[in-house]
């Protein structure tokens, strides 16, 4: 394996640009010999390699670099990376196509020209070697094995460009900073030290401390709130939920101006525990972040980890190139009378932890939860959001699932 | 029964009214500074067989080691058979019924 500086910044030393202007676009489009539709998710993990938020990957990766990732968490050229990206397809949609290695395809997404794939290979993988590899296990329970036990076939690899920029659809616009783009805001704000902030919950003041303490403990300008928006799951809080409180945490005043910045990351989660906290790292770092918080149980699901594997695993890598604020977590102690961090309360036994399910499950009975362990500007606001984007309810429902207005459109391209 | 895993109810005005007026205050836990709740224990075998049942629900092993996210109207239920028995020793009879 070839021996490199994972410390550059971005991740191999140079931010992805895959995007090109729509006039540009439409003429690599008519190059293209054979059209293939391609899902949301697919979509959007194109934009994220294209916009440089997955720095080197510039496209679908082959089997070697499958295998590489797998067996040894690194690219082929050395740099750190923990999950494979995959582009899977049927041997009878591979038939009926007539797609062939060589080939330039097509990838359309609402039914309009979204982005090119130049067809490198066409392979199998053992999905049972790379779910256990990537997750640690092959129980198919595992969102994230499932994930890869549902993949057709066959893969597809090679470099991919995004012809037709999307739209962002509100409330999400705000919030959508391409790597370049979070990185010039960042110089323009003057912030040397920014810690990134993980989430995909409604923030309570376990996470709110969760950030304030990391901030303290890295010395930071900033936090920037990277909200994960992707595959929802019945339960979950509505995407618009999410984005919109952490922001109201900055407007309410629990972070002064210029110190709290929200935006979004498009991605499924795998929960793939310590793989995924790399991940993390690594996409926070080409947004241009020096640090990144890990608290208990980071992308963590059910017993599949043990509650810091996440922390663990930043042993056993080389400097990424960006600090890694390991911390355990925030209860409510009621001798102290506040939120307070269990590696320095004393009241183990009368402490009361809380979690982000804990308090769905305190408002799907009805009840408004204590400011203490949730702000009330939070609270109106989920409960806003439910009304305006969830159909009435701030978790999602089938109805949000599938009537909801979709993050991104892509204009139309006559090719 | 060793060890449990609780289901909490939070308890709401209506709630906190039918256990006052049947004499089951006592019961509800003070819970975040402000807040009361019932810890209705369930084992290993009745945690997975309300998990089963009610595919929404989660057990959160990371933090609480709770069942949270049961439906209202199956917590509903449930109180209201912990007000009927006067115990909070119910599962077996939730899990019983439809």
């Amino acid at each position: 394996m070839t021996e490199v500086n994972n410390a550059l910044s971005p991740h191999g030393g140079k931010l992805v640009d895959r995007v090109l202007e729509p006039v540009k676009g439409r003429d690599k489009a008519r190059k293209a010999k054979i059209k293939l539709p391609i899902d949301g998710s697919r979509a959007t993990e194109i934009m994220s390699i294209a916009y440089g938020f997955f720095s080197p990957v510039e496209g679908f990766m082959g089997s070697r670099e499958v295998d590489s990732v797998c067996k040894e968490m690194r690219l082929q050229s050395g740099y750190i990376w923990s999950i494979p990206i995959v582009f899977d397809i049927s041997e009878e949609e591979i038939k009926q196509r007539k797609i062939n290695v060589g080939d330039t395809i097509l990838l359309t997404y609402q039914g309009q020209p979204f982005a090119v794939l130049e067809l490198d290979e066409i392979f199998s993988y053992d999905k049972a070697l790379m779910a256990e590899k990537v997750y640690g296990t092959k129980d198919e329970k595992h969102p994230g094995v499932k994930r890869t036990y549902a993949c057709k076939d066959r893969f597809l690899g090679g470099k991919i460009t995004l012809i037709n920029p999307p739209q962002i659809n509100p409330p999400f616009d705000k919030y959508w900073y391409p790597p370049k783009v979070l990185r010039q805001k960042v110089a323009e704000l003057g912030w040397k030290r920014v810690i990134a902030h993980q989430t995909r919950n409604v923030p309570h003041t376990g996470h709110e401390w969760l950030m304030k303490g990391a901030w303290f403990a890295s010395n930071a300008d900033a936090v920037l709130v990277s909200c994960v928006v992707g595959e929802k799951r019945a339960g979950d809080y509505i995407d618009e939920a999410i984005v919109l409180t952490h922001e109201a945490l900055g407007k309410a005043g629990y972070f002064k101006e210029g110190i709290h910045l929200t935006s979004i990351l498009l991605w499924d989660m795998r929960y793939a525990g310590p793989r995924e906290a790399i991940f993390h790292a690594i996409v926070r770092k080409n947004l241009g972040c020096t640090h990144h918080m890990f608290g208990r149980d980071h992308a963590g699901v059910g017993t599949y980890y043990s509650p810091y594997a996440a922390h663990e695993i930043f042993s056993r890598v080389p400097d990424l190139g960006i600090g890694s604020v390991l911390t355990l977590e925030w209860w409510y102690c009621p001798v102290c009378g506040e939120v307070t961090y269990s590696g320095l309360c004393g009241h183990e036994k009368e402490q009361q932890a809380f979690s982000g399910t804990l308090i769905r499950s305190i408002i799907q009975d009805g009840v408004k939860p204590p400011r203490l362990i949730f702000r009330p500007e939070v609270f109106d606001l989920v409960m806003e959001s439910g009304e305006k984007y969830g159909f009435g309810s701030p978790f999602v429902t089938e109805e949000y699932l599938a009537k909801r207005n979709p993050v991104i459109t892509v204009p139309p391209m006559e090719v | 029964m060793s060890q449990t895993f609780p289901i909490n109810i939070w308890i709401n005005e209506e709630r906190l009214e039918k256990l006052q007026s049947s004499g089951l205050a006592h019961l509800a836990q003070e819970a975040f500074a402000g807040l009361k709740k019932l810890s209705v224990p369930t084992n290993e075998q009745q945690r997975d067989a309300v998990l089963k049942k009610f595919p929404t629900a989660k057990y959160d092993s990371a933090t609480t080691k709770s069942i949270e996210l049961l439906p209202k109207d199956a917590k509903d239920r449930i109180f209201d058979l912990v007000v009927m028995k006067k115990t909070l020793d119910v599962m077996d009879a939730f899990l019983a019924s439809k």
